[in-house]
């Protein structure tokens, strides 16, 4: 349900360039619009992302079953974390242009150019992403070495 | 059966979906159609479109002789005179004419099953709110009934049995002459729902002795929005129409009309001829092979494909393990994933089934499926490589998620 929203954002976005997005983003708008009104949700948007990756992702069977499992908690954790960057960058856009940094009290390495700041401001989250995609890697592969042995 | 001929008749299957061959497995939902019933279709709208029984004009009368073949060619492919035929718009429209048509009192008895379709439960249960009393009669854990069920169940005040022939989910047929015969001791009439039968083998309605029968043009190679509802010609006389307008009347006064001869007065408005002469087309494609033939080609790929699927540890099958017990079609579940799920993934691969519920809510229920199951439904135009391609593809993704 909550991946609705993600989707609907992402697929809008992405719509401005490709009538294939529209066609979702319209699916995604329809889901969210459900889910505001408290009406029971509907559920094949979320299904359909979720069988496409995992289809996707059968290349490494050990992912595919992960995420195919683990689905839901997945979905939250992305939404959460979509969210929170989503403000997190509003957050600093402001600061840029009612304090000419992303960042005040700090010095703000390039305050000229919005989109780099937000990427000074994000970095840590970024590398906190990269090292849990890393082990997340590294346990897979681990785990299929185990399997071969 | 020279399924490549088969196969060239289609022209969607002629066609690559994403660049890539595809297997269709959902034609117990609604089948392909072949050239033959497109072209005799659209000879209707750009070679005599017309009303058939108003105007007097060449095209009107093409339409009127090409509409009564139409009516003749399904009445035969059942065994009934033509007169016995009314076009619906599909199996459903079927049923509720029945169930709308017949008088039913309070206290009146009509007996169903826990394996119908909902076409063939809610007209029923829209009876029973206005003071009939509907039972059921419950199949086995395999979707099989016991015609001693339907005897206990009938009673004096029995007025109509209505029972699926073959299920679209365990992929049974029900035992309909026994049936018909218990239900006629009893002075019940019955009404068989044929939507997944008279598609795939040889029915004659006088042998299976039943009252109604009701089936779709859409299953059995024809278009969609055409059906027919077969009844006893005494009985067709006595069901209060519908619809009431055009065509369905002698005489009308601003007070009062007299209703038409038959099939007239339950056919009202103009009719979808283009539907009927297709379903007609349809009918002379299937005859043209025989049905005999396309019942035992049809065997022999269900064979397969339930072997195949048996042979999966995680697949649970719906219906009988035996495929001479039961039709083309297989719906199963699958440890540890959801219907839908496996549903998208065989899209995914460009095998096209159905997952859900097929419109049989008790009946997975009954069986412990809350989510329903994944339905492979086969017809002449299948082949068994794709039967195998399937099993394959099928194999490859549970092994992987389940
Ligand atoms: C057994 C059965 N009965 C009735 C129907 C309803 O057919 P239609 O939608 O063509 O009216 C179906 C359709 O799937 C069916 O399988």
């Amino acid at each position: 349900m909550v991946l609705c929203l993600v989707a609907l954002l992402v697929f809008a976005v992405l719509s401005i360039w490709s009538a294939k997005y529209r066609v979702l983003a319209k699916e995604a708008f329809g889901c969210v619009a459900k889910m505001v009104t408290f009406k029971p949700c509907d559920v094949r948007l979320e299904t359909k992302i979720k069988a496409k990756v995992a289809s996707k992702l059968m290349i490494v069977p050990a992912l595919a079953r992960f995420f195919y499992k683990y689905f839901k908690a997945l979905s939250w954790a992305f939404t959460i974390a979509f969210f929170a960057s989503l403000a997190y960058s509003a957050y600093s856009i402001y600061n840029l242009l009612v304090f000419g940094t992303c960042t005040p009290g700090e010095p703000c390495a390039i305050t000229g150019f919005a989109g780099l700041c937000i990427l000074v401001i994000e970095q840590y989250a970024a590398y906190a992403i990269i090292a849990v995609m890393i082990i997340a890697v590294a346990y897979f592969l681990l785990k299929k070495q185990k399997k071969e042995k | 059966m020279n399924i490549e001929k088969i196969r060239a008749d289609f022209p969607v299957l002629q066609k690559k979906v994403d660049g890539k061959q595809f297997s269709y497995f959902d034609s117990a939902c609604t089948t392909l159609k072949p050239r033959q019933v497109l072209d005799a279709m659209n000879a209707y709208y750009t070679e005599y479109t017309g009303c058939a029984g108003r105007s007097v004009h060449k095209f009107a009368r093409r339409t009127e002789e090409e509409f009564a073949k139409a009516r003749s060619k399904a009445a035969k492919f059942i065994n009934a005179p033509p007169s016995e035929i009314i076009w619906t718009k599909n199996t459903t429209e079927a049923i509720n004419l029945v169930a709308h048509g017949l008088k039913f009192n309070p206290g009146d008895r009509i007996i169903t099953t826990n394996l119908e379709h909902s076409s063939g439960l809610l007209p029923w249960q829209a009876v029973a709110e206005k003071g009939a009393v509907l039972d059921f009669v419950l199949c086995s854990k395999e979707g099989e009934f016991n015609p001693e069920d339907f005897k206990k169940k009938l009673g004096r005040k029995t007025r109509l049995v209505s029972a699926i022939h073959s299920s679209n989910v365990t992929a049974t047929t029900s035992p309909l002459k026994e049936i018909a015969k218990i239900a006629h001791d009893a002075g019940a009439l019955v009404l068989a729902d044929c939507a997944q039968s008279v598609p795939h083998f040889p029915i004659d309605v006088k042998s299976l002795g039943i009252d109604f029968l009701a089936f779709s043009g859409h299953k059995m190679l024809g278009p969609t929005g055409i059906g027919c509802l077969y009844g006893r010609e005494d009985l067709l006389k006595k069901l209060n129409p519908m619809l009431l307008g055009g065509e369905t009347i002698k005489d009308a006064t601003l007070q009062a009309h007299v209703l038409e001869d038959l099939p007239d007065r339950l056919e009202a408005g103009i009719q979808n001829y283009a539907g009927a002469i297709g379903l007609g087309a349809a009918v002379d494609y299937l005859s043209g092979i025989g049905m005999q033939d396309i019942e035992d080609y049809e065997k022999n790929i269900s064979k397969a494909l339930v072997e195949g699927l048996l042979a999966i540890p995680q697949v649970s099958l719906l219906g009988p393990k035996d495929f001479k017990k039961r039709g083309s079609l297989a719906s199963f579940s699958v440890k540890g994933m959801e219907p839908h799920d496996i549903a998208l993934m065989l899209n995914d691969r460009n095998f096209f089934l159905r997952s859900g519920m097929h419109c049989a809510y008790p009946i997975h229920k009954f069986l412990g499926l809350p989510k329903g199951s994944v339905r492979a439904s086969l017809y002449l135009y299948n082949s068994a490589d794709e039967v195998k391609l399937f099993i394959e593809n099928l194999s490859q993704i549970i092994k992987t998620f389940s």
